[in-house]
């Protein structure tokens, strides 16, 4: 009876919460904005250095947010490594011997290195970047780990953390030199927009992969002894 | 100078979170105490500029609002600069004696330490909304990554705990942010607050700012939303407890006002803001009663937080529909208590913790004869407690003086009641604890003696949290300071 009640009084806080939402989105999209900024970002681009305003807006007019941002992802990284209880992470259980998987990895493998260097690419001037070839990268990396490829550089060691920090310390020093320079922190100087941002881009593709795959291998292993579902135990 | 000071602020503790994360726990302490060193003369050589020339707006990578990013460098941002200096320096000095480098995963505490010192500077001078949400995230991962840290189940479990009502807060704030951005079409709260000031408000606005605040509130934990904290800054090792109750709790809380003081009035109403103060008042009770209740040295402390948290949202009422003198000495009253309690709450976790290693034990009724053969930890810790239980001359008092003439000011004189309830109930947590110490069993010193550089650091502390009361002017009048881009974006 309490369940039911308390059941019903969520249902109908969530309600209230959608139509108070609803409400409020109806009547901010019946005003148009008084800055608008779309516009600002286009008359701005070509002083960006990329053609494509995501990538602009990203590295070049926030590109605060996406250091900050990559910082996070960092933490995320040191975060989970912090808690991997193994040391050895290459535990031949989680190995997988398919001789299916094995194949089609030979054919997938470089397949999708060359997609992620294609997403790299692309950003300047069309949908990509940095994030989407690291997602890229890093599903290449999990598949490589599950077929059972050696991966000595994901061992909680030097090598680790300096391919975690590798993208985040890039950003951080091209910011800093602009800002030794005499200009404002993060300010590219004229004419090396294009080379930084790619520069940067190119790196961040590799630590953004380093920790989505760090946070995979690493994810700590049960010692507990708790059966699956079903399993007799 | 200006700005070699202001890209040496933002880019120090980025750099030594890269640097210590190459390294082990005893030498990133050491390349620590050189970055604590560097960050707190960029501070002060901040707060000093600022102090001569007033404050400005920076704009990131060269470019101004609403375009780019625009730090808002004003004289309340660099005092919080300035103390989060101070404080989150003293809780590395202290963290580098206090944690045992020899377990392999403290080595991550530091890269933990530095950017969660970078996220509070990014929030202090946050300008923008949605760079204020990276910045609080920043703070809420590193945060939970050192409650994490070492990764026993009770640790784990509060950390989750921590972890998913952080989130939930920063993804209402986020919907927040995302509404305001339609409505107005900008980021920038000058920007907003600007365009308000010569326009009607548009039908609509008054969620986005809810939705922000409710987010905020969680992540301060406001009562009712407070029952994650508890676990969390218990649970953590010492200093990381001070960083968190002293700094973290304040960052979100420092959005809230900030976005409340820009866009309270036009956007907000006053039963919302009794509502607020409500929330506060229960808050500073029921977080006292909660303390007295505890069992535990460090869950009387982590209690204390909930309580000295509550006051801080007085600020809501006391400057909805008042008058200037009265909004002001809320804001005087807010800021003191920030900086106060922040003094007094790391040099009570610290002296905490030393007094947790002596007597090897977290419970309260072990601490019996701490108070003949430990005199010095117990003497921060209580010195720590006239502060939280606002007696003068401390900055705790200083503080309550100007809310409670704030409040008899704007005729809500229902607040000095909570003030005053709030001020007995802390006496008695804090003398519950030397109570206990004083009840001893053996007679023998069993104690294990904590270094000397364990126990000065709380104290220093103490001390400031004392005497901020006698240097409240010089302190708030740096909030006073001309704004050079005033209303500029």
């Amino acid at each position: 009876m309490i369940r039911v009640v308390r059941l019903l009084i969520l249902a109908v806080a969530c309600l209230a919460l959608t139509a108070a939402l609803a409400a409020s989105i109806w009547a901010i999209a019946g005003n148009p904005s008084p800055v608008n900024l779309p516009q600002l970002l286009s008359e701005n681009l070509d002083r960006s250095g990329v053609e494509h305003p995501v990538t602009a807006v990203l590295l070049n007019f926030r590109s605060y947010d996406t250091l900050l941002e990559i910082g996070v992802l960092v933490i995320a990284g040191i975060a989970g490594i912090s808690m991997a209880k193994t040391a050895s992470l290459e535990d031949p259980e989680l190995r997988t011997s398919d001789a299916l998987l094995y194949a089609l990895q030979r054919w997938f493998i470089p397949l999708m290195l060359v997609l992620a260097g294609y997403l790299l690419w692309a950003g300047a001037d069309r949908p990509g970047g940095a994030f989407q070839a690291g997602a890229v990268l890093a599903a290449t990396g999990v598949l490589m780990r599950l077929g059972g490829v050696p991966m000595e550089f994901l061992r909680p060691g030097l090598l680790l953390r300096l391919g975690l920090a590798l993208g985040f310390m890039v950003f951080l020093l091209v910011a800093v030199a602009s800002a030794i320079g005499g200009d404002a922190f993060l300010a590219y100087p004229p004419g090396m927009a294009k080379i930084l941002i790619v520069v940067i881009e190119s790196v961040l593709t590799l630590s953004i992969a380093m920790v989505l795959l760090a946070l995979f291998v690493s994810a700590p292993v049960n010692d507990a002894e708790d059966p699956e579902e079903g399993s007799p135990s | 100078m200006t700005l070699w000071l202001m890209a040496g602020l933002l880019f120090t503790p980025l750099a030594w979170a890269v640097l210590t994360l190459l390294t082990d726990f005893s030498r990133g302490r050491l390349v620590s105490w050189v970055g604590i060193l560097v960050q707190a003369l960029v501070s002060l050589g901040l707060w000093l500029a600022v102090n001569r020339d007033g404050g400005f707006y920076y704009g990131l990578g060269g470019w101004d609002a609403p375009l780019g990013i625009e730090l808002r460098v004003d004289g309340l941002a660099v005092t919080f600069v300035l103390l989060t200096a101070v404080v989150a320096g003293a809780c590395g000095l202290h963290a580098g004696v206090y944690i045992d480098p020899d377990k392999p995963w403290h080595r991550y505490f530091w890269p933990l330490f530095w950017f969660l010192w970078s996220g509070l500077n990014a929030v202090w001078l946050g300008g923008d909304l949605f760079n204020l949400y990276v910045g609080l995230e920043l703070i809420s991962l590193s945060a939970v990554g050192l409650v994490a840290l070492g990764g026993q189940a009770g640790a784990l479990r509060a950390s989750l705990r921590y972890l998913l009502a952080a989130l939930l807060g920063s993804l209402a704030y986020l919907l927040g942010v995302a509404l305001m951005y339609g409505q107005f079409g900008t980021l920038s709260i000058a920007g907003v607050a600007t365009w308000l000031s010569d326009h009607p408000v548009p039908a609509g606005s008054g969620m986005a700012l809810a939705l922000m605040i409710a987010g905020l509130a969680l992540k301060t934990a406001l009562f009712p939303l407070h029952r994650w904290l508890p676990p969390a800054h218990g649970i953590a090792k010492s200093p990381v407890s001070a960083l968190l109750s002293a700094l973290v709790v304040k960052a979100s809380f420092y959005i809230a006002a900030r976005l409340w003081l820009e866009l309270g009035q036009p956007l907000g109403s006053l039963a919302a803001a009794q509502l607020i103060g409500l929330l506060g008042s229960a808050a500073v009770v029921w977080g006292s009663w909660l303390a007295c209740r505890q069992q535990r040295l460090k869950q009387v402390v982590a209690y204390s937080s909930v309580a000295q948290i509550g006051y801080l949202f007085l600020l809501f009422p006391l400057t909805f529909s008042v008058s200037e003198t009265v909004s002001l000495q809320a804001q005087q009253g807010m800021t003191l208590q920030v900086i106060s309690h922040a003094l007094a709450k790391a040099a009570m976790f610290l002296a905490a913790g030393n007094l947790i290693l002596s007597v090897g034990s977290n419970r309260i009724d072990a601490l019996g004869g701490v108070s003949r053969f430990l005199p010095f930890s117990l003497f921060s810790f209580g010195l720590a407690g006239v502060s939280l239980m606002s007696l003068p001359p401390t900055g705790g008092f200083a503080a309550k003086w100007l809310l409670l003439q704030a409040s008899l000011g704007s005729g809500q004189w229902w607040w000095v009641l909570v003030l005053l309830a709030g001020g007995l109930l802390s006496a008695a947590y804090v003398f519950r604890i030397y109570r206990a110490s004083f009840l001893e069993s053996s007679g023998t010193d069993q104690f294990f003696h904590p270094s000397r550089s364990l126990e000065v650091i709380p104290m220093i502390l103490a001390i400031l949290a004392l005497g901020m009361g006698l240097v409240s002017d010089q302190v708030l009048s740096v909030m006073a300071l001309p704004f050079a881009g005033e209303g500029a974006p």
